[in-house]
């Protein structure tokens, strides 16, 4: 059967979108591929097509707990149900449950940490494994995004399962990011796919503001003017929360926050609200936008300064993916880098904190050393920071005895870290403060190029904001349910039913 | 939301004022606090039964212990009620008065229903979501409750009602109206607001507050009043509820659980493994595993499907029943793969 008649009969689609064909002719040309594709074109459907194909099993490592959920619930919704999710969520006896009965699936996701438990590679290796898929790939390098140790080791599991062929997924990558997952999962010939990073269909647009009561002030003002559904991004919950409660109190349109301090059920039902056009706008923090999967979003507005232009350019991918123009806007105001830099230094482990970290350790030897829960709370660690801790400090025991080069080792890490995490920030300014064409310069820095002329482009190459306005003068569709009678029987008495 | 917290808050206020005027000025200020955060301490559960105070036990779990304090200074201020010696308050003539005025929420059951309070609604919540999707002929949806347990629950309450699909969304309708009707001088807005369906999503706590304009904590109050009052009414009448008693039905434990067995399955609702209640209650883990089979034994809304997958149940069963024994050693010489603790729990299961 051909390509595009699978596509029809497993999805409904009746054509491709962007690089998803050259991915998928390579696969099962048997390439190893590394396909670099722009946020919301559909990555995962260059291994579930295949999957159809291949007689084994599909293996996808997925970085984040969440995001694996959505990909299992959404597969399943659309009637795929030989899907299952291994990660920490799972009991010990779903797990167990699962496992042995593992041949059973066809698409099998996992997190990288389960993967480092023998038992459960042993379980894979029984498998026959038609495709080895990395998502996210980009966690693999140091340089990436959002560096993952655990995905450093995929090499090996590679390996051990035998060298089964690969597909490595990422949304953004620069080209040393790309070097380095090809090298660590020993990949070899690698066919390449790199669909243009542009979206052509988003606009770019910076403003200065002077200083935050005036970005407050603009912020009314361009969620009142501009056309909606759209998001605003903060660096901080009590921002996101702050002005949502701003918004709210002027009536300006329907919206709410989302933060990862929520409880679990009202991230849902926000979640929920805004892909069903119940809300206009959301104020949210970065825990927002994975998995949601809505197409008419038609402004992202960053009110903080991002860490990183890979960041930036994710978040601001969930906009017009329908295709119809948006524009994404960052508003800056002079000396907003502080915020991140601050933000960067809070993720790694003080200098400080790890000197006092070894002093309590104390001895030369690392001999019954171990890392307890009360040395993270007395030496003020963070979630975040005890990982990093943790991820180094077991793994360098197998390697050597003194806890004198445990200590350099980490500190070593850390400030190259905070390093790198500081050029990205500086980065993310020079590209805020440029006064060539925005487009160009972070294609640039991904090392892409840009073919088409793209009109209406960003603010310097004379980009008009009233492009993007409302053209509806009503302030808010009212969102009157009427009484709570009537509430229950249009969601319980499907009036357009003939009984 | 802050100017007009005065105004909002008339459910929290008559609770508070109430539970002063029992107290006699007997006990703290901060009996109070524990007493709606449902403290399990024997101080706490015996004022509550001493003062007879026992229906606001547990029933503002979220209350923190600032917003406590920032309280009692008002009603201070507004002269309703007054020290009486450290930490200790007594009720001032306005406060009886406004007392009179606002009886408490009249519903409340906190001592027996704290614990499922929130279990009923993920029940209900999920339920009509299902129901409507069902009504409008939607198969594809997210659903509002996250959860291995409540998805299994909801599985078997569909399999048992024997509803065409046509007719079960008119029918928990009616039963619905019917439940209300019969309370009138309650507003079940609190609760209905939050459902969700058929491409309508549900408010949060927070929304639904700012749409009644009601304060947070009245809010709160008058959404568990609701859900107390249906715990009651259909409770007390699963005929009259054929669909909404499927709600009910095990919420509350009038089985046969041993002391330690009921614990365990506390903390299963909970969500917590095996591994980890044996951890948590310092037992050894055949000990919850014999907790489980007496579970499967004695709650039907208690799935075994997480432990033992369904085609090895079948399996278990059907050899079983072609050996007519139930002899563990006999079957498990059939059924090699099976742990004793699966075939127990499947045995369990189908009539012990």
């Amino acid at each position: 059967m051909e390509l595009e008649a699978l596509l029809k009969k497993y999805f409904g689609y009746s054509s491709f979108k962007t690089g998803q064909k050259e991915v998928i002719s390579a696969l099962l040309a048997g390439e190893h591929t590394l396909a670099m594709l722009p946020t919301g074109t559909g990555k995962s459907l260059c291994y579930q097509l295949p999957g159809y194909i291949f007689a084994g099993q599909i293996i996808i490592i997925s970085p984040l707990l969440s995001l694996m959920q959505d990909q299992v619930e959404q597969m399943k919704r659309f009637g795929e149900k030989r899907v299952v999710a291994l990660n920490s969520f799972l009991s010990y006896e779903e797990k167990e449950n699962v496992l042995m009965y593992l041949n059973r699936y066809k698409f099998i996701f996992i997190s990288p940490e389960m993967l480092q438990v023998p038992y459960i590679l042993r379980k894979l290796q029984c498998l026959s494994i038609s495709l080895f898929v990395v998502d996210e790939a980009h966690c693999i390098s140091q340089w990436g995004y959002d560096f993952r140790p655990d995905y450093s080791k995929l090499g090996e599991i590679r390996h051990a399962l035998g060298q089964p062929l690969t597909l490595a997924l990422t949304a953004t990558a620069t080209s040393k990011v790309r070097h380095d997952i090809i090298h660590s999962l020993g990949l070899g010939k690698v066919k390449k796919v790199e669909s243009t990073i542009d979206r052509p269909n988003i606009g770019f647009y910076v403003e200065e503001i002077a200083d935050y009561r005036e970005k407050e002030k603009r912020v009314l003002e361009l969620v009142a003017q501009l056309q909606k559904p759209g998001i605003i991004y903060f660096s901080s919950k009590k921002g996101a929360e702050y002005m949502a409660l701003l918004l709210i109190e002027k009536q300006i349109c329907r919206v709410s926050v989302y933060h990862s301090g929520l409880e679990q059920d009202t991230r849902i039902l926000i979640q929920q609200q805004f892909i069903h056009n119940q809300l206009d706008v959301i104020c949210a923090t970065s825990a927002f936008g994975m998995g949601v999967n809505k197409e008419n979003i038609r402004f992202v507005i960053h009110y903080h300064m991002p860490m990183r232009l890979e960041s930036y350019l994710q978040e601001i991918g969930r906009a017009g993916r329908d295709g119809k123009p948006s524009i994404a806007m960052l508003l800056y105001s002079p000396g907003d880098e502080q915020l991140p830099f601050q933000l960067a230094e809070g993720e790694l482990p003080s200098q400080q904190q790890i000197d006092w970290l070894f002093n309590k350790l104390g001895g030369a030897n690392s001999r019954g050393v171990r890392l307890t829960e009360t040395l993270k709370e007395h030496g003020g660690f963070t979630d975040i920071q005890w990982r990093i801790i943790e991820d180094m400090f077991n793994p360098l025991l197998l390697e050597t005895n003194s806890l004198q080069d445990l200590r350099a080792a980490i500190q070593k890490f850390t400030e190259d870290r905070l390093q790198a995490k500081k050029e990205h920030i500086f980065r993310m300014k020079q590209w805020i403060e440029t006064n060539t064409c925005r487009r160009k310069l972070i294609l640039q820095y991904f090392e892409d190029e840009l073919t088409t002329i793209v009109h209406p482009c960003c603010d310097k190459c004379g980009l008009d904001l009233k492009h993007y306005h409302s053209t509806k003068q009503s302030l808010q569709e009212e969102t009157d349910n009427g009484t709570w009678t009537d509430y229950l029987r249009k969601l319980l008495i499907n009036s357009g039913l003939s009984k | 939301m802050a100017k007009n917290v005065v105004v909002l808050m008339v459910q929290f206020k008559s609770i508070i004022l109430y539970c002063v005027k029992q107290l006699n000025s007997e006990r703290t200020i901060y009996s109070i606090y524990h007493l709606l955060n449902g403290k399990k301490s024997s101080q706490t559960i015996q004022d509550a039964h001493l003062f007879t105070l026992k229906r606001f036990f547990g029933i503002l779990e979220p209350l923190t212990r600032e917003s406590f304090d920032q309280m009692i200074r008002m009603l201070q201020a507004q002269d309703v009620i007054y020290c009486s010696g450290e930490q200790h308050f007594r009720l001032t003539p306005s406060g009886e008065l406004f007392l009179k005025e606002h009886p408490p929420l009249n519903e409340l059951n906190g001592w027996e229903y704290h614990q499922i309070t929130s279990q009923f609604w993920r029940r209900l919540s999920l339920f009509i979501q299902v129901v409507s999707n069902l009504e409008y002929q939607e198969t594809s949806y997210i659903p509002i409750q996250k959860g291995e347990d409540i998805h299994q629950w909801l599985k078997a309450v569909l399999k048992e009602i024997k509803v065409s699909k046509k007719e079960i969304g008119s029918m928990t309708y009616a039963e619905l109206i019917k439940c209300f009707e019969e309370k009138r001088d309650m507003n079940p807005s609190a609760l209905v607001f939050r459902l969700t369906g058929y491409q309508q999503i549900g408010l949060t706590p927070f929304q639904a507050a700012q749409k009644l304009s009601m304060g947070w904590f009245d809010y709160q109050l008058e959404f568990i009043n609701v859900i107390h009052y249906m715990i009651r009414k259909i409770g007390e009448g699963y005929e009259r509820f054929p669909l909404l008693s499927h709600l009910h039905k095990g919420l509350i434990q009038q089985h046969g659980l041993t002391q330690s067995s009921r614990k365990t399955w506390q903390l299963l609702t909970q969500g917590h493994s095996l591994e980890t209640i044996a951890q948590i209650r310092q037992l050894k883990i055949s000990t919850i595993e014999d907790h489980l089979v007496e579970i499967a034994l004695n709650r039907n809304d208690f799935s075994i499907d997480a432990y033992v997958a369904e085609p090895l149940q079948e399996e278990i069963l059907q050899i079983s029943r072609r050996m007519a024994s139930r002899q563990l050693k006999l079957i498990k010489d059939q059924v090699k793969q099976a742990s004793y603790f699966q075939i127990r729990l499947v045995l369990a299961r189908n009539g012990g």
